[in-house]
């Protein structure tokens, strides 16, 4: 254990002493208050609008639902942005310690493969939840002005968590594939977006046999019901297989480096 | 402290190096000797763990690298052929980092990093970012990662390559002295052949992958000078 939180402690720290580290940070900041302002300005709109007719008046606690119309409408976004944001964290995981002939350090001391592969993993990890917290911290404002639901709204912050465990453990699996970072960030990137637009090609087959399969690989499919407050185990076997099948392959791949 | 039992290792169909075998005694300093391309680098890859030889055992320390590979590897210190180095990272916090890689307890790290810097006169510089640093100064780095958990066995591949003759003067000193003084066995590389003749007592010639030649350097002298017999072995690969 002390070999990967080692191996994660150093990621970490070469991480933010780049400047990568900062720029990211600072543009999924803004991003995320621009998403977050957007949905409750929409949100007031819209609870004026229905205000402005007196009979619609008893549907108005139905309607002005903070969850729904706010919360999870934001977080749905963050689908799109962890697919472009993850590969950055990752392209540099593996692919760097090639490059600089660092891997064989690492493989030449008493550490096995699956340490090092968990530590990268874990350093990953940690950016992912200071993302998720961000997001957190704007939701946490609903609650001081407001009364949105406790459950859902964590439901839907755990959903985009494991979202970006999944895209963080693919990344680092591509990580292990090249010597280029730059590489390693544009294929994540480009899978992310396939495993996001499945969907639409499921949408294009008519077929519903053929369909459904591809429907089921789907990202997003795995992410909405949490946003609606619900997290079902098929989402959770979802993506703990994903993570559990790309990490596994990323300790194969550095493995393999031993044999050429 | 090394032992080398009919070591083999095939790229594809490229046999780098083909059944070599050697023993390495306690405190010896042996000169890995080849032209480029003859297998030293291989050889030594095999010896550390990172490369798992086609053929052949390995012990080191007594250590089996199959049987127990984690025991073998915290007993090498390995300085490859380009020190693996993170450019980003302060010189002090990347020797503690390979300490805690390789099993250093805690309560001992602060002061077997200090000993490391010291030993390769990199006090100075301890809290510059490696990236920062002349080559001199990075082949240093990476010796100090190499000696920082006081291994038992230093594989050095071409240690002193692309310094300058006083740098050169002070890794030799200090590799006789991890020798003679502490017990280190040494393995190191190279192809210069008065570097050799100063620190190692004995010389292994290496060419297409097999050992020509493995010997005291006085043997070895008594048959030529050493470049002769360099020459003259190197030729038969």
């Amino acid at each position: 254990m002390s070999h990967v939180l080692a191996i994660c402690g150093r990621e970490l720290r070469s991480l933010f002493a780049t400047p990568t580290a900062y720029v990211l940070l600072a543009f999924y900041l803004i991003f995320a208050g621009f998403v977050f302002t957007g949905s409750l300005r929409i949100f007031l709109e819209q609870v004026e609008q229905v205000q402005a007719i007196p009979q619609y008046a008893q549907y108005l606690e139905l309607f002005a639902n903070l969850n729904l119309r706010v919360i999870a409408p934001a977080l749905g976004t963050f689908i799109l942005l962890f697919i472009f944001v993850i590969p950055f964290l990752t392209m540099r995981a593996f692919s760097e310690e090639r490059a600089n002939g660092t891997i064989e350090l690492l493989l030449t001391s008493p550490v096995s493969t699956w340490q090092i592969v968990l530590g990268k993993y874990l350093a990953v990890l940690c950016w992912v939840g200071i993302f998720v917290l961000a997001a957190a911290a704007f939701s946490g404002m609903l609650f001081v002005y407001g009364n949105p639901e406790l459950g859902w709204t964590v439901a839907g912050h755990l959903g985009i968590f494991l979202l970006g465990a999944a895209l963080a453990a693919m990344g680092c699996f591509i990580s292990s594939l090249t010597r280029s970072p730059i590489i390693a960030g544009v294929i994540a990137l480009l899978a992310g977006l396939l495993l996001f637009m499945l969907n639409f090609l499921a949408g294009a087959i008519e077929n519903p046999v053929l369909a459904a399969p591809i429907r089921y690989l789907a990202l997003e499919n795995h992410v909405d019901k949490s946003l609606s407050g619900l997290i079902r185990l098929q989402d959770l076997v979802y993506f703990g297989v994903l993570i559990v099948l790309f990490l596994t392959l990323a300790r194969t791949a550095l493995e393999s480096l031993r044999w050429r | 402290m090394i032992e080398v039992e009919g070591l083999s290792r095939r790229y594809g169909d490229v046999v780098a190096v083909s059944d070599v075998s050697f023993n390495v005694q306690r405190g010896e300093v042996v000169g890995f000797l080849g032209p480029n391309g003859a297998g030293k680098t291989t050889t030594m890859r095999m010896i550390t763990g990172f490369l798992p030889p086609s053929q052949g055992q390995v012990a080191v320390a007594g250590h089996d690298l199959e049987a127990a590979p984690l025991d073998a590897r915290r007993a090498v210190g390995y300085l490859p052929e380009t020190p693996p180095l993170y450019p980003e990272m302060r010189v002090s916090d990347y020797v503690r980092y390979v300490a805690a890689l390789k099993d250093v307890p805690r309560s001992e790290r602060s002061e077997k990093v200090e000993k490391a810097l010291e030993a390769c006169a990199l006090a100075d510089v301890s809290r510059k970012v490696i990236g920062r640093l002349s080559k001199g100064y990075r082949q240093r780095v990476g010796l100090a990662q190499a000696i920082v958990h006081e291994p038992e066995v230093l594989v050095l591949d071409e240690p002193t390559a692309g310094l300058d003759p006083q740098q050169i003067n002070e890794i030799r000193r200090l590799i006789s002295a991890l020798a003679e003084e502490e017990g280190r066995t040494v393995i190191l590389s190279t192809h210069i052949l008065p570097e050799v003749e100063n620190i190692c007592k004995r010389v292994l010639l290496i060419s297409g992958g097999r050992i020509r030649l493995d010997g005291p350097l006085d043997e070895v002298r008594g048959t030529g000078t050493l470049e002769e017999v360099f020459l003259r072995e190197a030729s038969v690969g």
